[in-house]
């Protein structure tokens, strides 16, 4: 179990939700005694994301559920605690991890209802670096709900630390570690 | 310097106690330790209350959506389409 008091962590998009989500009482009361002790670090790009997914959602409903959308983004934008902004350094170092690895080492998402495109899965890729980096330049262990992706982040840090001077190594947790 | 105001309260024996001794080691009057005392008890209570608050608004955030809608509020898929 990851004690609450070892924060402040960086928490992922995905790892956000499946806080607020999970039906483990464990991990309520988890998240419950880290809010008493710190904000919820996020990420400027998770803060863009899930905008941008409240927004589509809003956008294709109308009437009573358009409302309801509405009322959890705003719930959520008042849950907004320490949102980092990508500022020179992590840039810098999102950058290194999108040369380092320079495709998603996961493929695209598909199912019977969606498909995503190669240009889309980059996109998310390059999203998931700069949280990456966001963890790395802030020293934030990164709480997460991706292996696929941070595990290879982690590895290309380690493999070539030279390019990530200071900055290493990428200290993750899944959110089924927290417990 | 924060306005005081005397007041009567009724404390257990022995918190009381050991405030008494903590003033007299420290060499300050009973009135300091149970004020700093009770400012670091409404510390918690306010850390408390505050974390209720984002668990409520967290809940509040994501209730009600379906697997899929999930996938597009955690920027997963970008939205709904056929193939």
């Amino acid at each position: 179990m990851i004690d609450p008091a070892w924060g402040p962590f960086l928490f992922d998009t995905s790892a956000e939700s499946w806080l607020a989500r999970t039906p483990l009482t464990a991990a309520q009361e988890w998240f419950r005694q880290y809010a008493e002790r710190f904000p919820v670090h996020i990420s400027v790009v998770t803060v863009m994301e899930r905008t941008r997914g409240y927004a589509l959602l809003w956008r294709r409903e109308s009437g009573e559920r358009r409302r309801q959308i509405e009322a959890a983004r705003i719930a959520y934008l008042r849950t907004l605690g320490q949102v980092w902004p990508v500022d020179a350094a992590i840039a810098i170092v999102a950058g290194e991890i999108m040369a380092v690895v320079a495709q998603p080492p996961t493929p695209a998402k598909r199912s019977h209802k969606f498909t995503e495109s190669r240009q889309e899965r980059l996109t998310r890729w390059r999203f998931d670096a700069m949280i990456a980096a966001t963890a790395l330049v802030m020293q934030m262990p990164l709480v997460h709900n991706n292996a696929g992706d941070f595990e290879a982040i982690r590895s290309a840090v380690e493999i070539d630390p030279a390019r990530f001077p200071g900055f290493g190594p990428l200290e993750l947790v899944r959110c089924g570690g927290l417990l | 310097m924060p306005r005081k105001r005397r007041t009567t309260l009724t404390l257990p024996v022995d918190a009381l106690g050991q405030a008494e001794r903590i003033a007299r080691a420290r060499h300050v009057n009973l009135s300091v330790v149970v004020a700093e005392a009770l400012a670091s008890g409404l510390r918690i209570e306010t850390a408390r209350e505050r974390s209720a608050q984002v668990v409520r608004d967290y809940q509040e955030a994501f209730r009600g959506f379906a697997a899929e809608e999930m996938m597009i509020l955690d920027g997963i898929i970008p939205e709904m389409r056929k193939h």
